[in-house]
């Protein structure tokens, strides 16, 4: 690993008709490296990854991928992308194209297209529902192609806003392992934002807050769990009157 | 960019031609322009504020619009409610459509020769003996109330409706709200009148109200169904428009004015009053 | 029971409708108390469509002016709906949209006729089809401002950071999800244009002879065997265009 941070973002500031959103943003992260945020709905965390995506323009402050100031570059020369807590499947696209639809706007060989493609379909376990439509997928299902669609372009950054909220406990559970699995495989580099606190703990290797618009970022899981206001200790304690019972 | 033009753009073919079409009819009708004009005058909207045909028409119009949207509802309401499962497969959810296809003049043709004294109802009820010449059939054609007027629209109105009822009845989940009305304790009837109706009622709200004002500018049916007095606006409007008395052709515009007037007046303050009112259904 | 009686009657009205016109339509000396024409045959027909070729003409003409105005209103509305969509000021500009209906179509024809005499289009095919464009354009618009909400515009976004440029945005991925909007606002807008009667009438000042224009004219020439015809034909295309297309007009909620 490099010294160089591969995305940073410095003193990010955004307000929609005069209410500040965002307000001095900055952080760095380091390539193969997951950055979790929690965050609650209001708090600022989508219209700060859509900045990140180039999707909103911030009202100040720097953004760069591996030193390159990237403020100006558009969402489609970026080669970051932003995942919804909805899947977004192109719904008249089967599961097959949906994941190579990226792969097509490049323009590579039809072969070596379907290699990337079943190959990935492969990892996340939905070669055999290739030829199906969106509509014929469970939510998990829906949820692991639009994360293969993301992969297979091999975007320098992932940016994914709740992916899983919209999931049932086991699933969500499922999908978590998958993304840990393929993380650590294709060595990703991501933001995180979820407002589930054991979520935000698994999940990333650094770990921030986001509230009022205000990013911040703990050292180490410890430093986070030290912080009262995120509810960890609270949680802690919860669970803890029963290990005492039990003694 | 692309944004700017493209509302540019809109503006520019919805709104401009009303806008300047709305300057030359109050030109016209303060005596600025026109082939009779000889200077700025109020004596047109003198005229047609002091004549009564045009209150008796804009009422007229107004009558004809609240009969028809409230014979059409009620219909549609009560076909929606009790054939909703019907209206759903079969041949009767594809017959719905079919009166969609008759255009306002193929339905005023329709109801002509249907309804009026020598039409097919007056030679069926003079074969049943239940009348013996032509005479003693009842006036539905060019009549004071507008019967065949009314006919007509609900004819053309009442599918549509039956349609976006059984739309809305779908979308906005009246079934599971009316399962819940049961197990509070509510009975078949009671759902219908407490839950279906007002629902499906605050819905198309706005539907409703738009409808009131185009059956009230409605042009072709009272054309060929309605009488010379009174007669619907646009009727008038059109008549006085295309007379030989040039004369009348600046209290035309003056009354299109005054319509216009009214009309905007009443969505202004709606509006601004009710802004609700347009979001939650101008949909 | 009274409910299948009730619908009986229904769908009987509906056919009486259709079949009355078509029984007119073949008839002949049709004298007062007679129920029906003392001649049913297919003459008128083959006088109108044959030897008097003007309500083919009419027909065509009529064609061609509807299905270029829902060419051109669906191409527009489509583009500019999605900025008026996504605009601060939605709500304000598709109050815009309800004025033709609001103020009715022939109004609007009366106040702007000088500016299409003044401009030499008033008896125009040209002209018509620019008035009819003026009424079906708004129309358009409030039909597919619906197709861009929230969950499209997220696809959107999602497809550029994919890395396709606007443009392939567009092709790729908006234009095949819009495909039934398009279809609807196609037909709908068609359907604006073919009922269209007193603006078409006033603007093409007998000049441009559409199929609703020969109606009311066979009308006040008491021609009623004719006017069915017309009527018939009138009535055939958008019975056919309702029939293939039911599911899509299902989910509108507009204007006739």
């Amino acid at each position: 690993m490099t010294n160089i941070p591969l995305l940073e973002a410095q003193n990010i500031t955004k307000s929609f008709s005069g209410e500040l959103v965002l307000r001095d943003v900055s952080f760095s992260l380091h390539q193969h490296q997951v950055l979790s945020i929690l965050g609650r709905s209001g708090s600022g965390k989508t219209t700060l990854l859509k900045i990140l995506a180039g999707l909103l323009r911030e009202d100040s402050g720097e953004i760069s991928l591996s030193r390159k100031r990237m403020n100006e570059t558009p969402p489609n020369k970026r080669n970051i992308v932003y995942l919804y807590q909805d899947a977004l499947l192109f719904p008249h696209l089967n599961v097959f194209e949906n994941v190579a639809f990226g792969l097509r706007l490049r323009k590579i060989s039809v072969e070596q297209l379907k290699a990337q493609v079943n190959h990935l379909l492969d990892e996340i376990g939905l070669k055999e529902h290739a030829t199906k439509m969106p509509n014929q997928l469970s939510g998990g299902q829906r949820q692991r192609v639009s994360f293969a669609r993301a992969l297979v372009i091999n975007p320098k950054v992932l940016l994914l806003d709740e992916p899983f909220g919209a999931l049932d406990a086991d699933t969500r559970a499922q999908m978590q392992q998958l993304f840990k699995k393929v993380a650590a495989r294709y060595q990703l580099t991501a933001v995180f934002i979820t407002h589930d606190l054991k979520e935000a703990l698994t999940m990333g290797d650094h770990i921030g807050k986001i509230e009022n618009g205000a990013l911040r970022l703990y050292h180490s899981p410890q430093d986070f769990f030290n912080d009262h206001t995120n509810g960890a200790q609270a949680e802690a304690e919860f669970w803890d009157q029963f290990t005492k019972e039990r003694q | 960019m692309t944004r700017k033009i493209a509302l540019i753009f809109y503006i520019l073919f919805a709104a401009v031609p009303v806008v300047c079409g709305l300057f030359y009819a109050i030109f016209y009708s303060l005596g600025l322009t026109g082939i009779l004009s000889d200077g700025l005058t109020l004596s047109h909207w003198e005229q047609t504020l002091s004549s009564s045909t045009f209150y008796k028409s804009i009422g007229y119009s107004l009558f004809i619009a609240l009969v028809v949207m409230t014979i059409s509802i009620v219909l549609a309401l009560w076909i929606t409610i009790s054939w909703l499962q019907d209206l759903k497969k079969g041949i009767l959810s594809y017959m719905i459509y079919l009166p969609l296809a008759f255009p306002a003049i193929v339905m005023a043709f329709f109801s002509f020769q249907l309804l009026s004294k020598s039409g097919f109802l007056s030679r069926v009820a003079h074969s049943m003996g239940v009348i013996n010449q032509l005479q003693q059939f009842p006036d539905w054609i060019n009549d004071a109330y507008g019967v065949g007027i009314i006919f007509s629209l609900c004819l053309l109105i009442t599918p549509f409706f039956i349609i976006l009822f059984s739309n809305l009845y779908h979308n906005e989940r009246i079934p599971a709200l009316a399962h819940l009305a049961a197990t509070l304790g509510a009975s078949q009837n009671q759902i219908v009148w407490r839950v279906v109706i007002p629902v499906l009622l605050k819905k198309s709200a706005f539907t409703i109200f738009l409808f009131v004002l185009f059956v009230m500018g409605t042009y072709e049916i009272p054309l060929l169904l309605g009488r010379q007095d009174p007669s619907m606006l646009s009727v008038l409007i059109i008549q006085k428009l295309q007379k030989f008395n040039l004369a009348d052709i600046p209290q035309a515009y003056t009354m299109a004015v005054i319509y216009v007037i009214i009309i905007g007046t009443v969505v202004a303050i709606l509006f601004y009053g009710k802004p609700q009112f347009f979001k939650n259904s101008a949909q | 029971m009274i409910k299948r009686i009730c619908q009986l009657f229904f769908a009987i009205s509906i056919f009486f409708a259709i079949g009355f016109l078509v029984v007119i339509s073949l008839g002949g000396n049709w004298t007062y108390p007679a129920l029906l024409p003392a001649t049913v045959s297919l003459d008128n027909w083959r006088v109108m469509l044959i030897s008097d070729s003007s309500l083919w003409k009419a027909f065509l003409q009529s064609m061609l002016i509807s299905l270029t105005v829902a060419a051109v209103t669906t191409t527009a509305a489509f583009v500019t709906s999605k900025h008026i969509a996504h605009s601060k000021y939605r709500s304000q500009l598709l109050l815009l949209s309800y004025i033709p209906y609001v103020l009715s179509p022939v109004i609007i024809a009366a106040t702007l006729h000088f500016f299409f005499i003044y401009s030499q289009l008033s008896g125009t095919i040209v002209g018509v089809m620019l008035a009819q464009f003026f009424i079906a354009y708004p129309f358009g618009v409030i039909i597919l401002n619906n197709f861009w909400n929230p969950r499209m515009r997220s696809i959107e976004e999602l497809a550029l950071t994919l890395g396709s440029s606007s443009w392939s945005t567009w092709y790729k991925v908006l234009l095949p999800i819009s495909k039934n909007a398009l279809l609807l606002c196609f037909f709908q807008t068609f359907l604006v244009s073919w009922f269209e009667f007193g603006l078409t009438n006033l603007i093409g000042v007998g000049s441009v002879q559409t199929l609703t224009v020969r109606v009311f004219s066979f009308i006040n020439e008491a021609n009623i065997f004719y006017a069915a015809i017309a009527s018939c034909l009138l009535i055939l295309p958008p019975m056919l265009l309702i029939w293939l297309n039911k599911r899509y007009i299902f989910n509108t909620q507009t204007l006739i």
